[in-house]
């Protein structure tokens, strides 16, 4: 059984123009997945869909199914829903709605009823996950960033989720943030087991950690497969072409016209000693 | 002050308030208030509630000068600002003492009032920061592109419209994103909550209460 399955799922806030049109797709579990695309292709309603938002709270028409671990989401609540999938919204900072860091990793808890003992074990575990210890009485406005993206994923986190699903959750951060984060779900992925589900535009980001990409365009579903195979797509039918990443360009470019073969590029290192190993043979050629 | 519970805070706040309504004497009042300054020293409250008390002070004053001017009766005018300042000091005590979030918890367990109304009080003071943040922000990018209010009080008024028109906007608009990630929490799908902190009243609470009602008591056998 698929983490995240969409049926033919078409959406539209306001009938009849399609926010999403019928999206088929299937997401492993323990899967590390990005949703590429331009602005307006849909990328945030799948991710609002995927967490029952959509239809369930911004009402709207639907077609299709959408299953989360097996639920059905529009035969279920949105709380229910918030068991098994955390969601982080791009506006990551009103998503915070206590004072404090321990508090806030709490409310999601208390939400669920939890009794007070396991809240203050669950609030311990969850902020060492996020590298928050020792932060508990730091109040939430004076913590930068960086520290406010992960206290959000430490609140979503602290309810055990088996998916998380992140929209554009480093777009305020700084390189160093953004690294962090992204090491920081790896982790979580790798070591947890947690399907992750994340809408990104800085491809060379994603790329060390991502085995899925799902390319979506003016609400269509274009390619769903591997980091390889999607962006060799999007070069050759020149889609979204301008987010591929510089290297990814040069690769493409030279296994056009060097009728080299090149293997998978997923950090600036593989892709410095991929091209070192090629200029030495070119080198010894021409020798 | 921070050991008493919310709830006896609350109940303090609601006895002082109508002890400066029944008190009348000048000496009586004045005595009220040092007790409550006495109270936020033992607190050891932050430096900022002192600045706080201090514009309360002055305001108070302005208020028994414009009280005075009017009907020239600097006894009466004394008593309506050591009113005003008595009524209003038990909220720095109340504020300065309790985390908002055992308030709340008070609200709910003790009061018994729906969670999704203590909770708007938490929520309310967490943003605060955030919109002066917003506000100086707008008012940086309004004044790169010639915002600058100048002229009159109704001049300036008129031209703080273009920093309030898109404050309100983005406030609906996170408003709107915290709904949402509300119900994304699990936020009121369960009829019963819980609350990490402990708010039960303890011995000191129960003294603290008996105590309040016996001088209420004692007050309102001597007025009739």
């Amino acid at each position: 059984m698929p983490a995240i399955a969409l049926q033919n799922f078409s959406y539209a806030y306001n009938h009849p123009k399609k926010v999403l049109d019928n999206i088929t797709i299937s997401i492993e579990k323990g899967s590390f997945s990005v949703i590429l695309g331009p602005s307006g292709a849909g990328k945030t309603t799948l991710c609002l869909a995927v967490a029952g938002a959509v239809p369930h709270y911004f009402g709207g028409s639907s077609a299709g199914k959408v299953y989360v671990a097996g639920i059905h989401t529009q035969e279920s609540s949105m709380q229910q829903l918030a068991l098994t999938v955390g969601t982080v919204l791009q506006d990551y900072e009103t998503q915070l709605v206590t004072m404090t860091v321990e508090e806030e990793v709490a409310f999601s808890l208390e939400n669920m009823g939890i009794v007070p003992e396991e809240i203050t074990q669950r609030v311990e575990e969850v902020l060492a996950k996020v590298g928050l210890t020792g932060y508990e009485k730091q109040a939430v406005t004076d913590l930068s960033g960086g520290q406010k993206q992960r206290l959000v994923l430490a609140s979503v986190l602290a309810t055990n989720p088996k998916i998380l699903v992140l929209d554009e959750p480093t777009s305020a951060l700084d390189p160093e943030g953004t690294y962090s984060l992204y090491k920081l779900l790896s982790d979580l992925n790798q070591e947890h087991g947690i399907t992750i589900l994340v809408v990104e535009h800085d491809i060379a980001t994603v790329l060390p950690y991502a085995d899925q990409f799902i390319l979506l365009e003016n609400g269509q579903l274009i390619l769903n497969g591997t980091p390889e195979s999607v962006l060799s797509f999007m070069a050759k039918k020149q889609i979204f072409a301008e987010a591929i990443p510089p290297l990814w360009q040069l690769k493409l470019m030279i296994e056009e016209l060097a009728t080299r073969q090149f293997a998978s590029w997923h950090t600036e290192e593989e892709a410095i000693i991929q091209l070192g190993k090629a200029l030495d043979e070119e080198a010894r050629k021409n020798a | 002050m921070q050991k008493i519970a919310p709830i006896t805070k609350l109940a303090l706040t609601i006895f002082v308030t109508i002890w400066s309504i029944v008190l009348q004497s000048l000496p009586a009042l004045t005595a009220l208030i040092v007790c409550q300054l006495i109270l936020l020293v033992i607190a050891k409250v932050g430096s900022s509630i002192y600045k706080g008390i201090a514009s309360l002070f002055v305001f108070a004053a302005i208020l028994a000068g414009m009280q005075y001017a009017i009907n020239n009766d600097i006894m009466l005018a004394a008593i309506t600002a050591s009113k005003m300042i008595a009524m209003t000091l038990v909220f720095f005590i109340l504020l300065a003492t309790t985390r908002m979030q055992d308030l709340s918890a008070a609200l709910v367990l003790q009061c018994h009032i729906p969670y999704e109304y203590a909770f708007m009080l938490t929520a309310a003071l967490r943003f605060i920061p955030d919109f002066l943040a917003e506000s100086k922000a707008i008012q940086e990018a309004q004044a790169c592109r010639g915002y600058s209010p100048q002229g009159n009080v109704l001049q300036r008024f008129f031209s703080y419209m273009a920093v309030i028109k898109p404050l309100v906007l983005k406030a609906v608009t996170k408003s709107e994103t915290m709904a949402l990630s509300l119900e994304l929490r699990g936020f009121g799908s369960r009829k019963t909550r819980s609350f990490k902190n402990n708010v039960t009243l303890a011995l000191q609470d129960y003294a603290m209460l008996l105590s309040m009602i016996l001088f209420t008591s004692y007050l309102v056998i001597q007025i009739y």
